[in-house]
Order: structure tokens, then C-alpha cells, then sequence
């Protein structure tokens, strides 16, 4: 074979002719199959359960849509609904306030950077079952950390954090901003530091303040990375399960019980598997349009 | 600031330690950050009275095993989209449909999840977790390697085709080592993200044969609830294995934890 032929053999190698043409479809199907397996197939035959009342854990006949229905009048689904809602607003903004301001501070102190990316990375990575604990010895009325630093400062006296509602849904906002403050706060500071210089300088020479020029640069350049990481942080906050299954299960009384919760007990509690399918499907489909709005951040993120 | 910064991340973190290594009287009599007197009671309780090997061997071989298999499968369906035109454009669109399994949090999916591992008899078994995490995973791996090899110039894998190497040959040969380093950093991120996994384990796994450690954890603790070394102790143990492995690479981290939004 002359170089030439060999070159076009291989050329038509490189655009698919033949056996090849298969070959994109064939490193594809694993990772389809698999998903199609765990993932589609699931969904499917979960979305029939929803349409099934379940006694005792077995499905005993059709209900239609009684089990969406029932969504609209149950005051405890509404109720944890609520609770949500409050806690991803304020979880997701006091971390992205203290996230951006900690970012804002740093951005251009090298060493402090790298000190923190080591330290900071530490919370999010922790297994979120092991940060329930650690906010159960800190919340411990009798032994826990509180208690322990007010006996050292004031001499005695207890701190009641899990036993009153108000407080434990605080408790519960404090770990969550304990434990994702980082992500933010790394997310903003990649995407600072990606900022080009020159506009700043520009600013600068204009005689800008501080202030104006974070609300007149900095805002609006960093507003792509800030809402894709809002937009992360709510998705996972909508849907925290473990660190409060560990804290308070939650409780006391219905004060915690986000809405992930509900659905658990719902179907692994008292075995409506039916009812508790219908109500997290639903709540996929809330979680569901936020990622596409995620996904299309990041591409438009990705693209420019 | 550093300081502050550093103390609040640091002290709760210290607080389990340091409650971990005290006796329970001095727990409950003594309150202070750190222990008078270490004792590794609270550990060899937790290791004669429970389950914990176990619960160490199951999560290494779960995590393993399903970080494995999604890193083969995602890589082979990332080149796919990264090279080749496909049949309705999917190269444009299947990688973002594809991230959003990623990103659809497994509470949502799993009532049905436990309905069909009953049906299917994967209840308590590695096989049932390992293909769950093997497909959450898969799909992260697709998005994260997709962008690393668009990153490759595809001269150096025509050149070695019209050298005459076969397509897959110049995948291993060429791309493959070229791309080690987002391989690494993506596997990495699974690992880390598989072993902390509670709900779907809590779900479909009941007896210590199958358990992987954070839901070992949790039962132990909803068993021992005032034993309060015993459970700092579980919290430690739980801990270390995810904590020394992400000091060791967490140059890497930082791309995958933000779903590859920054780079």
C-alpha cells in the first residue's frame, strides 16, 4: 500500500466507515443500558406504584390519582413543604452572603487561599451522616459543646438547642451553613479570580469605591458563577435528608421535617409506598426543572 | 479573620475527637474541650460490640467496585460524544441529559429504587448498591470526561490511525494517557461522593452483611443514644477513611465538587 492509500485508509478510519460506524453507538450502550436499568426503568414503574394504595407494605388495588390528590389535603405535607421552603431560603442565602464576602476578603491573598482551600474543603467532604453527629455532641444539652463553653465562661447553666422547635430548625440552618459556606465560598473565588483585571483598574482610575465597584464590576461579572452555585446549593438543600435524620429525625414535633424526611416516613414508615412515591415524584419534578435550569447555567457557563 | 475562619471549621470537628478519646464519666462530669486522661475505651467498645469491619469491607468493596465500572463505561460513552457525530445530534444534547441524573438527588428516586430491588431480589446484596452508585456515577463521569477529551487535539489520534492503528488502539494509547489526569481528579469525586452516600445504603440494605459504613453509623447511633464516646468514636471512624484520602489529593477536588462550573 503506497502512503498515500494508507493515509486515506486511515482517514476514513478517523470519520467512521464500515465496522466503525457501529463503534460510536457500542461505547455508548454500557453507560445507556445502565442508566436505562437504574435510573429510567425505576422512575417508570414507580410512576404506576403512585397510582396503587398500599396496605401493610402490599399494593391492594388501583386508586387512580387519589394519591396526588391527597397531596393538596394533607396539612403535613403542606407543613413540611413550609419548612423547606424556610430552610432553603435561609440556609442558601446566609451562605451565599458569607461565601461571597469571605471570597471578596481573600481573593487576592495568595497565601491565605491556599491555606483555606485545605482547611475549608474539610466540612463538605466529611460523610454529612458524620456532621450530624458532630452537631449532636455540639447541641448536647448536657455534655455537648455549648453547654460545655457556657459552663466555661458563665460557671454553669445548660443550652437547649434540639428541644424547642425554633432552635433546633436554627440548629439545623447552623449546620447546613457549617457545612456548605465552603462550597460557595470556593465556587466565588475560583470564579473571582477569573475575572479579568483591566475593568477594576478602569474603575479605580474613574475614582470608584469600593463599593461601587463591586456593585458595578464585580456584581455583574460574577453573576454566571454565582448562579450556578445558588442554583447547586438549592437543589442539594431542597432535598437534605442524612444530617437531619441523624439531628433530629425531624422533630421536635414537625419542626425539621423537611419535606424529604415526610416522604421517607411516608413510604419506609408506615409503608405507603404509593403515597410516598406520588409525593417524591412530585417533588422530583420540582427539583427536576431546577436542574435543568442548573444544566443550562453550566452550559452557558461552559460555552463562554 | 484566618483565624476565626479556621476555628469555626476546626473546633466541632475537634470537639468529636477529643469526645471520642474520653472515659463517659469524665464526658458527663468534666466538661472540657479536650480529654485529662486519652482512653481508647470508646474504639474497642465499638469494635467487640458491633459490626464496624464489616461495615469498613462492604464500603470499600461497594465504592470500589462501582467506581470501576463507572469509570470504564463513562469513559468509553464520553469519547463517543466527544468524537464522533452522532444520530439526532446526540453528541449536543445526551451529555447535559445525561448530567442531570447527576444532579437529581437520590431521595427523590428512592421509594422506586427499593420497590424494584425487591422485585428483583438486590435487597441487602453488594450487586444492588454497586449497580445504583455505578449509574449515579456513570453519569458524572460522562459529563466530567467528555470535556477533558474535547481538551485533546484529535490530530495526535488521526495520526496514529493513519499509522494504522486501529480506533480503540489510539483511545488507550494516545487519549487515554493524555486524559489521566481528569480521570483521576473524576474518580476521585466518586469515590468520595459513593462512600458518603446514606439514604439509598439506609434503604436497601438492613443486616450488617451489606451495610456500608454511614448507615452502620446511624443505626449504632439510634442504638446507643447517650452513649456519648461511643458515638464520637463512630463519628471518627467514619470520618478518617474520607478525610486522609481527600488530604492526600486535594489539589483535585476542588473541579469535581463544583461539577466541573469551574475549572
Amino acid at each position: 500500500m503506497t502512503a498515500a492509500a494508507a493515509y486515506l485508509a486511515g482517514r476514513r478510519r478517523a470519520q467512521g466507515a464500515g465496522l466503525d460506524r457501529v463503534l460510536p453507538y457500542l461505547l455508548l450502550a454500557p453507560t445507556l443500558l445502565l442508566l436505562l436499568a437504574v435510573v429510567l426503568y425505576p422512575i417508570g414503574y414507580g410512576i404506576r406504584q403512585s397510582f396503587l394504595n398500599f396496605r401493610f407494605g402490599h399494593a391492594v388495588g388501583s386508586v387512580g390519582l387519589d394519591n396526588y390528590r391527597q397531596l393538596f389535603s394533607d396539612p403535613a405535607f403542606g407543613q413540611a413543604l413550609w419548612v423547606t421552603l424556610k430552610f432553603v431560603v435561609l440556609a442558601v442565602t446566609i451562605e451565599t452572603v458569607l461565601g461571597l464576602g469571605l471570597a471578596l476578603l481573600v481573593a487576592n491573598e495568595l497565601p491565605f487561599t491556599r491555606i483555606a482551600r485545605l482547611v475549608l474543603i474539610v466540612p463538605m467532604i466529611v460523610t454529612p451522616i458524620v456532621v450530624g453527629i458532630v452537631f449532636r455532641l455540639i447541641y448536647a444539652s448536657d455534655v455537648g459543646l455549648l453547654t460545655t463553653l457556657r459552663t466555661d465562661i458563665f460557671g454553669s447553666g445548660q443550652v437547649f438547642i434540639l428541644d424547642k422547635g425554633w432552635s433546633a430548625f436554627l440548629g439545623l440552618v447552623a449546620l447546613d451553613v457549617w457545612e456548605w459556606t465552603p462550597l460557595m465560598f470556593l465556587i466565588l473565588l475560583a470564579g473571582l479570580q477569573s475575572l479579568p483585571i483591566e475593568p477594576f483598574e478602569a474603575a479605580r482610575v474613574d475614582g470608584a469605591g469600593d463599593w461601587r465597584v463591586f456593585l458595578d464590576q464585580t456584581l455583574p461579572m460574577l453573576r454566571p458563577v454565582l448562579a450556578v452555585a445558588i442554583a447547586l446549593r438549592t437543589i442539594d438543600a431542597f432535598t437534605t435528608f442524612d444530617q437531619v435524620f441523624v439531628l433530629t429525625k425531624g422533630g421536635p414535633g414537625t419542626s425539621t421535617q423537611l419535606i424529604s424526611i415526610y416522604g421517607y416516613n411516608t413510604a419506609f414508615k408506615f409503608t405507603e409506598f404509593g403515597y410516598g412515591t406520588a409525593m417524591l415524584l412530585t417533588v422530583a419534578l420540582v427539583v427536576l426543572a431546577l436542574a435543568a435550569l442548573t444544566v443550562r447555567l453550566i452550559r452557558r457557563q461552559a460555552v463562554s | 479573620m484566618l483565624l476565626l475562619v479556621l476555628v469555626i471549621v476546626l473546633v466541632p470537628i475537634a470537639f468529636m475527637v477529643g469526645t471520642s478519646f474520653k472515659s463517659n464519666a469524665e464526658i458527663t462530669q468534666d466538661l472540657h474541650l479536650w480529654p485529662h486522661t486519652w482512653t481508647g475505651s470508646n474504639y474497642s467498645r465499638l469494635f467487640r460490640d458491633s459490626y464496624f469491619g464489616q461495615y469498613f469491607r462492604n464500603s470499600f468493596i461497594v465504592c470500589s467496585a462501582s467506581v470501576l465500572v463507572s469509570l470504564v463505561f463513562g469513559s468509553l460513552a464520553a469519547y463517543s460524544l466527544a468524537r464522533f457525530k452522532l444520530l439526532l445530534r446526540m453528541e449536543q444534547w445526551l451529555g447535559f441529559a445525561i448530567l442531570t441524573v447527576r444532579i437529581l438527588p437520590p431521595v427523590v428516586i428512592v421509594v422506586p429504587l427499593f420497590l424494584v430491588a425487591l422485585k428483583f431480589r438486590l435487597l441487602n446484596s453488594w450487586l444492588g448498591l454497586i449497580l445504583v452508585y455505578s449509574a449515579f456515577n456513570v453519569s458524572f463521569v460522562v459529563w466530567m470526561m467528555e470535556s477533558f477529551f474535547r481538551e485533546i487535539p484529535i490530530d495526535l489520534e488521526e495520526a496514529s490511525m493513519v499509522d494504522g492503528s486501529s480506533r480503540m488502539t489510539a483511545f488507550r494509547r494516545i487519549v487515554l494517557p493524555l486524559a489521566a489526569p481528569g480521570l483521576v481528579a473524576t474518580a476521585i469525586f466518586a469515590v468520595i461522593v459513593t462512600y458518603n452516600e446514606f439514604l439509598v445504603a439506609l434503604v436497601l440494605t438492613s443486616s450488617p452483611g451489606s451495610q456500608t459504613i454511614p448507615v452502620g453509623a446511624s443505626t449504632l447511633i439510634t442504638r446507643i443514644d447517650i452513649d456519648w464516646g461511643a458515638m464520637a468514636a463512630a463519628g471518627v471512624l467514619a470520618a478518617v477513611p474520607i478525610i486522609v484520602f481527600a488530604l492526600i489529593v486535594q489539589r483535585h477536588l476542588v473541579r469535581g465538587l463544583t461539577l466541573g462550573a469551574v475549572k
